[in-house]
């Protein structure tokens, strides 16, 4: 796997522009995914979050380059294509960075298996979070299975995009 | 680049996080209280992020297509065998409904009955979905440029898909039948009674108010009532699949989940639903007004 021990003390700063970039530019590209529309039956309803997956990736590794104002931005833009209730992935994005900006030291300098056990409990709480928010703001009670199918899709695929995200990170980055 | 102090720099760190989380929870209750404060953004995003989800489409439904083609040649023998029989059934089904429409036609004529409007139709790409946001929409490339206008009818050559929420310039937002907003006025073809099919983000949206001890069974067809005349009246909406604790439930005829095109049905006459209006201040004037009644004196 991709995501091997990493010793990272101190964020190395990094001066080239593209590299700057990647992980708003990654993030934002997750947002456009989830909404393409993929003719697999029953797909619409049960897309994994990607951008859960993005954010947490980079949180962990570069939390620098993804700051609260980008999650923020991202966070509407997904809103505003996929037609949910204004702010609610932002929500969703910003407290996924307050959770795991305190955590991140045990997740650093981890291997993958800890960090997607990690992504897991992360993907729960925020399916759950997002099932009551949704809840709340249709005044209804809503398919909770739904939300559970959707989380376990959400975790089966972290893998593949931790994958990518470390490829693109150690090509357009180096070893930082 | 203005100069901050590093304890300025260090203060306005900490603070970004809480503030941006608490101004989303402000988003998500003034969204919610005002609908259509979001919406002329919603849209300009959308048009402008059209080009590329257009782009991005296309090869996704090229595969979509390449995967289709290849179950078909899988099941090339069944396939054919069904086709047949289906063939005969229709060519009989052809000759019954030519002599019932020569029926019709002269009927009409003889009770001077009002012709219905004409149909046109826009074929649109669906170029994304909801990407499982517990709303049930589609984005489609056709826009007010498309002549396409708010509240018309989305359909396939299957049945109804849904209706056009939101139009921009080159894309528009079609809510589903399926979604818990969807309220679509429709009739039991056997029956003939009238009742709303309501969805509730689940597969099968349900029928409410139909007049208590109506006969409906499991099998019945629903179609689109024309209501308020928006919608064209007669169009195949899906057939009558279970009772359950909450109702009727409808199964679509369309596959919702497998949408590549979309036709938009103009029903004519530009009756389409207009843009809500923001709630005014309006003072009170009920009371001067009772004396009023319009009669002619």
């Amino acid at each position: 796997m991709a995501l091997k021990v990493f010793s990272i003390p101190a964020l190395p700063r990094v001066n080239n522009g593209a590299a700057r970039l990647l992980p708003v530019a990654t993030t934002l590209l997750a947002a456009v995914i989830s909404v393409l529309p993929l003719q697999i039956p029953g797909y619409a309803a049960l897309t994994p979050v990607f951008t859960l997956m993005a954010a947490y990736h980079w949180t962990i590794y570069r939390p620098d380059l993804l700051p609260p104002v980008a999650l923020f931005g991202i966070g509407l833009a997904e809103d505003l294509l996929a037609g949910s209730p204004m702010g609610v992935n932002a929500l969703l994005l910003l407290l996924t960075r307050v959770a795991v900006l305190g955590y991140r030291r045990y997740f650093v300098n981890r291997n993958f298996a800890f960090v997607w056990t990690g992504f897991t409990l992360l993907a729960a709480a925020a399916m759950l979070g997002l099932w009551g928010l949704h809840c709340v703001i249709d005044l209804s009670l809503l398919d909770f299975r739904n939300a559970v199918i959707r989380a376990a899709l959400t975790v089966a695929m972290f893998p593949l995009a931790s994958f990518m995200l470390g490829r693109a990170q150690r090509t357009v980055m180096g070893a930082g | 680049m203005i100069r901050l102090s590093p304890q300025m720099r260090g203060a306005i760190q900490r603070t970004t996080l809480p503030i941006l989380v608490l101004l989303s929870g402000a988003i998500i209750v003034l969204g919610k209280a005002d609908q259509l404060l979001f919406d002329s953004l919603r849209t300009s995003v959308t048009d402008s992020v059209e080009p590329v989800l257009d782009a991005l489409a296309r090869p996704l439904n090229s595969v979509g297509n390449v995967v289709g083609r290849a179950k078909l040649a899988v099941t090339t023998y069944q396939e054919n065998v069904r086709l047949q029989a289906e063939n005969e059934k229709l060519l009989q089904w052809q000759q019954t409904a030519l002599s019932l429409a020569a029926d019709n036609k002269e009927l009409r004529g003889l009770l001077k009955a009002v012709p219905d409007t004409a149909l046109s139709y826009v074929t649109a790409r669906v170029i994304a979905n909801s990407g499982g946001a517990f709303v049930r929409m589609i984005l489609i490339d056709a826009g007010s440029e498309d002549h396409v206008s708010r509240g018309q009818a989305a359909i396939t050559g299957e049945g109804l898909v849904g209706r056009l929420t939101e139009v921009g310039n080159r894309a528009s937002r079609v809510l589903l039948i399926t979604d818990l907003n969807s309220r679509i006025p429709v009739t039991i073809e056997s029956t003939h009674a009238a009742a709303v099919l309501a969805g509730d983000n689940s597969e099968r949206p349900r029928l409410l108010y139909l007049p208590a001890g109506d006969a409906v069974k499991v099998g019945d067809r629903v179609v689109t009532s024309g209501e308020g005349g928006v919608f064209p009246p007669g169009l195949p909406v899906g057939v009558v699949s279970a009772t359950d604790a909450v109702g009727l439930r409808v199964e679509p005829y369309v596959e919702l989940s497998q949408l590549g095109y979309v036709l938009v049905a103009d029903y004519g006459l530009a009756r389409s639903l207009p843009q809500p209006l923001p709630p005014l201040a309006r003072p009170s004037r009920r009371a001067k007004s009772d004396g009023d009644d319009g009669a002619i004196r």
